[in-house]
């Protein structure tokens, strides 16, 4: 078997509106270990969701995959091919869909049909993947709602969306994913609209469901506490492209990229309150349809070297083993300290 | 009257509102939603109280109650006014609410939605000056550009419309705005929640920076715990309607006296992986404050709960000097703090 469950290679999906070229996702590439857990960090606006729905190929008009390689290494059905060459709605990619891939996204309000009741939604799932009967799909159903911890399954099912507090929906949410037991599950700033307890034990069952089935997870957010938490490797993203790629240790132990190293000390750390201004990053994250030339990051990178960083791109290059960082200031192995 | 020299801006006393639920075809009254229900506190100058909890505890209905946005059910209101001196703004009357809110102004969460896209950047922080026609013409355009560029925004933009600026921008507007009558109080109902990590700390720098160049006094509200506790002087707990815990910041994130700020604490996400956090389990989810637990409202959910926590509401009283919780055992509990998880 592939060591790798998932391979992106330099994944290009770019939206062509009215007003130009937004390219969202620009040269990405990414692997995710088979039960493993990716963490993929970043601002609104840096291609980490749009990277998320490349992967189930449910990029909508006017974007568009345009370069590139997905490699998906499942079972039987689906080993080692190529999603981005798959037709979107062919039935090969349904069947990866919820199958073999599923994912969950950040407001289970929206993703949940308020027409239906939850034991209907969840039911859908599973027999269109599974060769089941209704009364062994509502059984398999109640497990789920189970497994995820909800409190009386059998009436949850019963419920319409509405009737849940954003937690409960957000473990249906989860229920329903995993309902066919998928080899990778995408989520998608998953507890960001949560409250601090119930975003708690919402990671918590994460992993613990985790453990007990076995799937990876690549989880997105752009919350760094959140990642610390779920995440084996991070691949931290700005303006379409991977900046900085590690294990999780060795990011946040010594992070290189100087957005990456921003952000960190940009966030009051919880225990440790100091009378003193935050480290901002100066300037916004720019329009994506007005990238800056060179490294994305340099019009308000504290270590910007003219005539380099704006006309050059600098690529992803190792600094040590499981460290990647595509910054000038690695260039010659140099050290972490920068100009 | 004389000015107020007293040394408080704010005091909040047994605040109430509650919302009444109706139904059937008369839309008679069968209940209440006790959203915010008899809570205290009182804000000095230059200092900030930041209120947390979790939605629908009732922080944002608090915090427009003490505007009279809403009608107050019951308690007190005490604003210290810098000409008029102590008003009670719960009862206060339409004029000397109208003279009092220039000294109080409010930051919204959503720069979206609380900028109208029609009016240009001149319009919207201009417009209090007009009101309280402070200024007009040409000094009107001076004072919003003054204001544009004390917030950290290009005077040239003040005939632009909100569309064209991104979500921290619009939020320095919003500042800006609030600023205009130059008060004494703001409150900032989740300033920061909207926006990207790395414009937030700027957006927090700005308004600590205007609260020493402007002496000002915030009622922070917030549901980021790291946020509340870097820029709060003073922590209020609120949980379904009340205020559980008061005390100043460093005693709250270090010693916390209430189970549920220690469960809020335990579930911070830690932007550190070599920390192996074990968390205090809370069960389930917050009550429906339309009917809230008898007893403790946090009973059902607390770890250390006894019996006579399922039937005694337990008041809010001082442990120790200046640090106040609502529990029975505040005394006997040896709760962790924020960095012992």
């Amino acid at each position: 078997m592939h060591p790798n469950l998932l391979e992106i290679t330099d994944l290009k999906t770019h939206f062509f509106t009215e007003g130009g070229v937004v390219p969202a996702v620009d040269g990405v590439s990414l692997s995710i270990k088979r039960g493993g857990t990716l963490g993929v960090l970043g601002e609104s606006g840096c291609g980490k969701s749009v990277t998320g729905f490349s992967i189930l190929r449910l990029v909508r008009p006017p974007g568009r995959i345009v370069g590139g390689a997905i490699h998906y290494f499942g079972r039987e059905t689906v080993n080692g091919e190529d999603l981005t060459a798959l037709d979107a709605r062919s039935e090969a990619l349904r069947q990866v869909r919820g199958a073999e891939i599923a994912m969950i996204f950040q407001e289970p309000m929206t993703s949940l049909d308020p027409l239906f009741t939850v034991g209907n939604q969840i039911m859908e799932a599973i027999l269109y993947h599974q060769d089941v009967s209704k009364a062994e799909a509502r059984k398999i159903a109640v497990e789920m709602l189970d497994k995820v911890r909800m409190p009386q399954p059998a009436d949850v099912i019963k419920q319409y969306p509405h009737q849940l507090s954003g937690g409960m929906r957000q473990r249906v949410m989860i229920a329903m994913a995993l309902s066919c037991e998928p080899q990778l599950l995408i989520a998608d700033e998953p507890t960001t609209a949560l409250d601090v307890t119930t975003e708690a034990q919402i990671l918590e069952l994460m992993r613990e469901l985790q453990d007990e089935l076995g799937m990876a997870i690549m989880f997105i957010t752009h919350d760094l506490g959140v990642i610390a938490e779920m995440a084996e490797e991070v691949a931290v993203m700005y303006l379409g492209k991977v900046v900085e790629q590690s294990d999780i240790q060795s990011l946040f132990a010594d992070p290189q990229h100087p957005y990456t190293r921003a952000l960190m000390q940009s966030i009051p750390k919880v225990g440790q309150k100091s009378s003193g201004r935050l480290e901002a990053i100066r300037g916004m994250v720019p329009s994506p349809r007005r990238i800056p030339s060179g490294c994305p990051f340099h019009p308000r990178c504290a270590n910007f070297i003219a005539d380099l960083c704006n006309v050059k791109t600098p690529q992803l290059k190792k600094t040590r083993a499981g460290h990647s960082v595509s910054c000038f200031l690695y260039d010659d192995g140099g050290s972490s300290n920068g100009a | 009257m004389a000015p107020d020299q007293s040394n408080v801006v704010l005091e909040v006393q047994n605040l109430k509102k509650y919302f009444p639920i109706s139904a059937g075809l008369l839309r008679r009254e069968v209940g209440q939603v006790r959203a915010v229900d008899g809570i205290s506190f009182t804000i000095p100058p230059r200092k900030t109280l930041g209120l947390v909890g979790e939605s629908g505890c009732g922080k944002t209905t608090a915090a427009h109650t003490i505007m009279r946005g809403l009608e107050p059910t019951g308690g007190q209101v005490i604003f210290h006014d810098a000409l008029l001196g102590a008003v009670d703004l719960a009862t206060a009357d339409k004029e000397t609410l109208f003279q009092v809110r220039r000294n109080m102004q409010m930051v919204f969460q959503d720069p979206q939605s609380s900028l109208n896209p029609r009016m240009t950047l001149l319009d919207i922080i201009g417009e209090p000056l007009v009101i309280y026609k402070i200024a007009k013409g040409t000094e009107l355009i001076d004072r919003v550009a003054e204001l544009l560029k004390r917030v950290g925004l290009r005077p040239e933009y003040m005939r632009r419309f909100p569309h064209a600026f991104s979500g921290g921008q619009r939020q320095r507007i919003g500042i800006a705005r609030a600023l205009a009558l130059n008060p004494q109080f703001i409150v900032a109902d989740e300033p920061t929640s909207a926006l990207d990590v790395s414009i937030q700390a700027q957006t927090l720098n700005l308004l600590q920076d205007l609260q020493d160049e402007f002496s000002l006094s915030y009622l922070f509200i917030a549901h980021d715990l790291s946020v509340v506790e870097h820029i709060s002087d003073f922590v209020a707990v609120m949980y379904v309607g009340k205020i559980v815990e008061l005390a100043d910041t460093h005693r709250l994130y270090h010693s916390p006296k209430h189970p549920y700020t220690e469960a809020l604490l335990s579930s911070i996400p830690r932007p550190d992986p070599a920390i192996q956090q074990t968390r205090v389990a809370i069960r389930g989810e917050l009550p429906n404050p339309a009917s809230p637990p008898k007893g403790c409202t946090f009973h059902p959910r607390c770890p250390y709960a006894e019996a006579i926590c399922a039937e005694e509401e337990p008041a809010l009283q001082e442990v120790e000097s200046g640090h106040v919780a609502a529990c029975h055992f505040a005394d006997n509990l040896n709760l962790r703090g924020v960095n012992e998880f």
